[in-house]
């Protein structure tokens, strides 16, 4: 099936196999190795990426689906010549980062949360923050440092 | 995992689909949070997917009014209940069903369809939609439509009344019509997110301005094979007072609540367990 859409800004064309899942387009057709296949079954959201302003797990998406889309995958927030996000910044400034494995996943999570907040004009509560990463899981930090940084981002 | 997709845009396209591959073994897709599983570990061969996540049908994918009902596309997901400013003011049980689906990223994809044709007791956003009384508007592939409530409309563990050129296009719930109401989704689980229910209690109880109350739904999830409407203890309610139920009849309640709940036992948790709960949501709802 031939399919059109945006990644990173990017417009592509491919032709894919119809029960082709959109991690293995992402890691394996395009080569962007920074969305991280953890469980597979939607349950630990390493594999999260943006789909027009909405976080979603790859893992569990059709391919063909992101046909006419925009997609946006941890490699879109920055770059060599690009500075990091802001949820980048306050994710090393909090320590946020052990191994590294959920990072990513728990980085555009907290993206799509956060311009979701901030077009809608309010500053969520930790509470708030802590229920948007519901769908993260980490194995190394435990998560308050993440939690902080995640809410470090409303912080001027 | 493999199958063929057929990619239907248009109501017609999916008609004709749905008619073209009667003799064949097809499934629809739609949000695909639970059909990507369900495949991965099936491994079904020569299987087709109708694909209607692309489907561009306002009849299936909005939330609109209409008389006196409102109604939801198949195709809205959680997230989109969620947002929503009338569901979440005048029908917080469907509201806090839809927030306590799984997690943000499945609640993007997940759609309301897809949670009911699933036909799992412990699907939430059913549940509540069982205690709004919900109505299924459901499409042939001829074109006909036949409207079935959602109480009966799920049949057991996975069953459907749906036969196999029918497709699920909408549900209606019906307006409020006081707007003095107490409704609300009560849901046990192991932890809090990323939870399948253990017990779930869905009410959706409308009074009048003194607090007198009209009408009421109450259904349970995850304690019997469908989602039962507990009417006899909507019933007992009708008539009293929201603000003066009395301990006693709080108990009452509950007791009518638990005539309907059939649990199992299972890995989440013992039948006695889930009726223990049952029991005590049940009761809790009228303490503030
Ligand atoms: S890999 Fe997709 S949610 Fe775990
Ligand atoms: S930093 Fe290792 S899993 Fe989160």
């Amino acid at each position: 099936m031939k399919i059109a859409f945006k990644i990173n800004g990017k417009s592509i064309t491919k032709e894919v196999r119809p029960s082709l899942l959109l991690i293995d387009l992402i890691r394996d057709v395009l080569k962007l190795k920074g969305t991280k296949p953890g469980c597979l079954e939607g349950e630990c959201g390493a594999c999260t990426v943006i789909i027009d302003g909405y976080a979603i797990n790859s893992c569990l998406y059709l391919a063909i689906n992101v046909n006419g889309k925009e997609i946006t995958t941890i490699e879109g927030l920055s770059g060599t010549k690009s500075p990091l996000h802001k949820t980048q910044e306050k994710m090393i400034e909090h320590g946020g980062v052990q191994c590294g494995f959920c990072t990513s996943g728990m980085i555009m999570t907290t993206k799509a949360f956060s311009d979701k907040c901030i077009a809608e004009g309010i500053t969520p509560t930790r509470d708030e923050v802590k229920k948007s990463l519901e769908g993260n899981l980490c194995r190394c930090t435990g998560y308050v440092k993440i939690i902080d940084a995640a809410e470090a981002v409303y912080e001027n | 995992m493999d199958f063929d997709v057929i990619n239907v845009t248009t109501t017609d396209e999916l008609c004709s689909a749905i008619a073209g591959n009667l003799n064949n073994n097809f499934r629809i897709g739609a949000g695909y949070t639970d059909l990507i599983l369900e495949l991965k570990q099936a491994r079904v061969q020569d299987l087709t997917i109708i694909n209607i996540a692309q489907l561009e049908d306002p009849s299936f994918n909005s939330i609109i009014e209409k008389g006196d009902h409102i109604i939801l596309g198949a195709l809205v997901t959680a997230s989109d209940l969620v947002d929503n400013k009338k569901i979440k003011e005048e029908y917080p049980v469907l509201y806090e069903s839809a927030l306590s689906v799984a997690s943000t990223q499945i609640r993007n994809s997940a759609t309301v369809g897809g949670n009911i044709c699933n036909a799992s007791p412990a699907a939430d956003m059913s549940a509540a939609l069982v205690a709004l009384q919900a109505i299924c508007n459901i499409l042939d592939s001829d074109g006909r439509e036949r409207n079935e409530p959602l109480v009966s409309f799920i049949k057991g563990v996975r069953k459907t009344s749906l036969v196999k050129n029918e497709i699920l296009k909408s549900i209606s719930i019906p307006k409020n019509s006081s707007s003095h109401i107490k409704s609300g989704f009560e849901k046990v689980g192991t932890r809090k997110s990323m939870e399948i229910s253990i017990v779930s209690l869905s009410y959706h109880i409308q009074c009048s301005s003194e607090g007198t109350i009209e009408k009421a739904g109450v259904s349970c999830g995850a304690v019997a094979t469908t989602i039962p409407f507990a009417s006899s203890a909507c019933n007992f309610l009708i008539g009293k007072n929201i603000d003066a139920i009395s301990e006693i009849e709080r108990i009452g309640f509950a007791k009518k609540v638990l005539e309907y709940a059939i649990p199992i036992s299972d890995i989440r948790a013992s039948a006695w367990y889930r009726k223990e709960v049952l029991f005590n949501i049940s009761k809790s709802i009228f303490e503030s």
